[in-house]
């Protein structure tokens, strides 16, 4: 065994500790310790968290690096595409530690017993310190306070490259400083592991400065493509445990019913099926797939609901928003950049828009239904494997559910189909059913959602409207800008198998929650037009439609999707811009440049234009013709801050009014993220979100009854194919100077529809306030 | 007893005369590369290829197809090897050129539908070497019985790796 030398250093706050002389191998690994007044909360509510993670010998920290000069790195996130834990990650530990992309040989990602740190799939970048760069940054420290022990030459004189420290004449490799030895980093943290944001590394460790950059920048490949193209990789949907069956689920008739009586099995056709009852939960169990599926539709049609009718239908959304929401539950939110008093501006305003505009429920529609596997052990533990974008969420979520601790269920995570937001809160839907029918069973049990599981049973992207006021002055200048933002709650965490099944889950969103499932609406997209001298932005919240009057209380049941609550926002902020432009007999661009004063604003909307080929002048287009069988063409633009990187986007569209049919015809984005840290990946990523965009701005509506969504598959449900895209130009400004990583891969999905809408004017003359544009609703636009 | 004979190998498979070729593939044959998309033929996440033509394997009894050749993802670079007459040694060193194209450009996001867009894409170039991007188009909207679905939207990555496989092919390598 190791002989102790316990010599705790202090490395810029964290704490450096030692075992000497073991006789083979050597490590050094960055843990944790929590600080400030979450450490009781912690100690208490998570014990589980602290005895999991402060333990040494379990493999839960941040960072290794090893005797043979190659490194380690974990993260609480999974990969759901945006390809960063396999790319940027490495790059910014590479970049911190100053070593090669390639000595980071491993990334473990998302395992709640294997990664430290929790938290979504979403905001990798961190607005541009994710937790990743300050664990590679306080590891660079240790590390160099190791060297200039072991070289006797002062910290400050050494200097690293490819992982050897040098100074005074001397070397030594960050493998053979760890080597022989079992060395700890302990670092402080604050957040709640189980929480939607998992833990936050503290403290402000020492950066390398952006200009001695050498990996960041570089397009480095996605190491996990070449494993899924070459049928190589474990996903979700290929995990089989020993003994496991496959199982169906038959979920209520409506979003409200009860159980009446659960069907049988037929067992002369499904003679190996069963059917497992948990409150309103029915689940059918096989040995087999086929008779899983088989089995359980023949038990859906002989299970018997109660009926439900309490949402407004489709037709009746926006009159059931406006007219019968209560909206006064929730304290109205007012926008930190709200300034002036637009209110008698507006009322002797010369030009003067006044708005409604309306967005629709969309679905997040994964292209493979949400799945799990869970295997329920005789003593209690929970192993769950699936594919979420917030394993330790899940984890405290299934606890909760089963009355345990989160000691007791480990999430295993894997690579499955993008979820776009959907399961960031925890949960994707098949999870809790797998464990209770494991637990049934007791043996592993394998869900699988079918297409119109995932349609019917799913969140969606909360609908919203939004009332704008904009006064024009005589030098045709924005005067007043006033916004009132209407939203059902936008973020329902609960599993849908424990509501149904009537087990413990956290609340229904309501007014006062501690997390993002609060009713109260928050101003998600920033002002950007900072000279408007009199603005007022308004959000205001309430319960998600349905969720009351449910028996159930399910309901509509929303949830964030790329780019949440601030595309229900930005859509009608940008178009009625687009308008406010118009109305001063502007350029759309100009406009928006006129009334801009942040440099990098100001920046993506020259680049946008310059790459458009835009044609300066007012909207609508001198021609503009609302009618007739041929296609006229339009171009609109759009602008956004998100997660400190500046977007403008322009759409040049060709509509045929007689059809109202709309083509996209090109789609140019500009691009400031600050440091630009994988171009390709960066590119990909802002690519798929333009065609996404297409989808929601011109064809996605969750369509519904008083009982339901009626939408149950593809065709149903259209979402962009290959026609459907236009050509796609990226221009991506790369900003050293600003210091730090914006994200990429959402808001290129939001800014579209706004574009889209004012190149529809700018054709036309004619202006919709709706989304989608499906072509019967812009052909009703063009003849009124 | 249905017999199959997928990526050059005979199988023997107990299974029921109804049960769609995507279960049998996945859950008796641990052929992982198709995926299960809809159930509906409406995506392609599960497409394979018999005797060289795109199916969708979560429609097909699998007794449909018995006796025929079928090609999975895990089946493409032996398909390519053989086509090109690569020795044994260079074949399990090669991918299909599709497959190199995807991992050069960078096609895949979360790559989920990318199965059936390398499907689609090798039956493709096997019958039009140098697709016009019309073509490509076609290919994976109108050619099926649906067109081939990708949530995340990497279209224009697909059409580029398309477009740089048929170089590689051409070169032969």
């Amino acid at each position: 065994m190791a002989t102790m030398s316990e010599k705790p250093a202090n490395v810029f706050g964290p704490t450096l500790s030692r075992r000497q002389f073991i006789k083979a191998g050597g490590v050094l690994v960055v843990g944790f310790s929590f600080v400030g007044p979450e450490l009781l909360k912690a100690d208490t509510a998570k014990s589980g968290t602290l005895k999991n993670t402060l333990d040494p010998t379990l493999p839960s920290s941040w960072i290794e690096i090893h005797p043979d000069n190659t490194v380690l790195i974990r993260t609480g996130k999974s990969d759901f595409g945006q390809g960063s834990t396999f790319t940027a990650y490495r790059q910014i530990v590479a970049e911190e530690l100053s070593v090669p992309f390639e000595a980071i040989t491993t990334v473990v990602a998302g395992d709640t017993d294997r990664t430290p740190d929790g938290s979504g799939a979403f905001d990798f970048l961190g607005h541009g310190t994710p937790n990743i760069r300050k664990a590679a940054a306080y590891t660079h420290q240790a590390l160099l306070d190791l060297a200039s022990e072991r070289l006797g030459v002062s910290k400050d004189k050494l200097s690293v490259k490819d992982g050897i420290v040098s100074g005074g004449g001397k070397t030594v490799s960050y493998g053979d400083l760890v080597k022989n030895q079992q060395l700890k980093l302990t670092i402080p943290v604050k957040g709640d592991l189980t929480s939607i944001f998992g833990l936050t590394i503290e403290g402000n460790p020492p950066m390398k400065p952006v200009g001695e950059y050498t990996v960041i920048g570089k397009s480095f490949k996605n190491s996990i493509i070449s494993s899924k193209v070459a049928a190589k990789e474990t996903w979700a949907t290929d995990v089989r445990l020993p003994g496991m069956l496959h199982a169906r689920v038959v979920h209520p008739k409506t979003l409200g019913s009860t159980l009446v009586s659960a069907g049988s099995v037929d067992k002369s056709k499904f003679p190996n099926s069963q059917v497992v009852v948990k409150g309103n939960l029915v689940g059918v169990v096989a040995p087999t797939e086929w008779e899983a599926i088989q089995a359980a539709d023949q038990v859906a049609t002989a299970t018997k609901w109660t009926e439900w009718k309490g949402l407004p239908g489709n037709a009746k959304l926006y009159q059931h928003l406006r007219e019968e929401v209560d909206w006064t539950s929730a304290p109205v939110e007012k926008s930190k950049l709200s300034k002036g008093d637009p209110g008698p501006v507006l009322a002797s305003a010369g030009k003067k828009l006044s708005a409604t505009y309306q967005l629709s429920y969309m679905k997040h529609a994964p292209i493979g239904p949400t799945m799990a596997v869970a295997d329920v052990k005789p003593d209690g533990m929970v192993h769950i494997h699936t594919h979420n974008q917030n394993p330790q969420a899940l984890r405290g979520e299934i606890a909760m559910m089963l009355g345990t601790s989160i000691d007791h269920v480990v999430v295993h995570s894997y690579p499955g189909p993008g979820h776009y937001g959907r399961s960031n809160g925890g949960n994707a839907g098949a999870e809790d059913e797998a464990v209770l029918l494991s637990q049934a069973v007791g043996k592993p049990v394998r869900v699988q959602w079918m297409r119109a599981d995932d349609m019917q049973w799913s969140t969606q992207a909360a609908a919203a409207f939004s009332d704008v006021q904009i006064a024009v002055d005589d030098k045709s200048k924005m005067a007043a800008y006033q916004i009132d933002h209407y939203m059902p709650a936008m973020q329902d965490d609960r599993p849908i198998g424990a509501i149904i099944a009537g087990l413990p889950t956290m609340p229904a969103p309501q007014v006062k929650s501690d997390s993002v499932t609060s009713t109260v609406n928050g101003i998600e997209d920033p002002w950007v037009y900072a000279p408007v001298p009199n603005v007022m932005e308004r959000g205001h919240g309430t319960f998600q439609v349905g969720q009351k009057a449910s028996p159930l209380a399910v309901g509509l049941r929303d949830h964030s999707m790329r780019t949440p609550g601030q595309f229900q926002q930005n859509y009608p902020r940008e178009l009625a811009m687009s308008e406010a432009a118009s109305l001063a007999g502007a350029d759309a661009i100009q406009f928006r440049i006129d009334h801009a004063s942040e440099e990098r604003a100001i920046g993506v909307l020259k680049a946008v234009r310059d790459a458009s080929a835009w044609d300066t002048r007012p909207s609508p287009r001198p021609d503009a013709i609302s009618t007739g069988t041929r296609p006229v063409r339009g171009r609109g633009v759009s602008l956004m801050l998100r997660s400190g990187t500046y977007w403008a986007c322009v759409c040049q569209i060709a509509v045929t009014p007689d059809t109202g049919m709309i083509a996209v015809e090109k789609y140019t984005v500009a691009v400031d993220p600050g440091i630009v840290v994988n171009p390709v990946q960066l590119k990909r990523n802002v690519a798929g979100g333009a065609v996404m965009g297409i989808g929601h701005a011109l064809f996605e509506e969750v369509m519904f009854d008083e009982s339901g969504i009626k939408q149950d598959d593809w065709i149903s449900y259209p979402i962009p194919t290959m026609k459907d895209i236009p050509e796609i130009e990226v221009v991506l400004l790369h900003n050293p100077k600003v210091g730090a990583y914006g994200g990429g891969s959402e808001a290129a999905n939001a800014l579209a529809a706004p574009a889209i809408a004012a190149a529809l004017h700018d054709a036309t003359g004619k202006i919709m306030r709706r989304l989608p544009m499906k072509p019967a609703y812009v052909q009703a636009v063009l003849k009124a | 007893m249905v017999t199959l004979n997928v990526n050059g190998v005979r199988h023997e498979v107990q299974a029921p005369d109804d049960v769609p070729l995507l279960y049998v593939l996945r859950n008796d044959l641990q052929l992982i590369g198709p995926q299960f998309g809809c159930g509906l033929a409406q995506c392609g996440a599960c497409s394979v290829l018999v005797e060289g033509k795109e199916v969708r394997s979560c429609i097909t009894p699998a007794a449909s197809v018995a006796g025929q050749e079928i090609t999975t993802l895990e089946g493409l670079p032996a398909r390519w090897a053989k086509q090109k007459g690569l020795s044994a040694d260079q074949a399990r060193n090669t991918l299909h050129p599709v497959q190199q194209a995807w991992i050069e450009e960078q096609t895949p996001q979360c790559g989920f539908c990318q199965n059936g867009m390398m499907i689609k894409a090798t039956e493709l170039l096997e019958s039009n070497p140098q697709p016009t991007l019309a073509q490509i188009k076609e290919a994976f909207t109108t050619s099926g019985v649906s067109p081939n679905l990708c949530r995340c939207g990497t279209y224009a990555a697909i059409i580029e790796a398309v477009q740089h496989a048929a170089t590689i092919m051409a070169k032969g390598r």
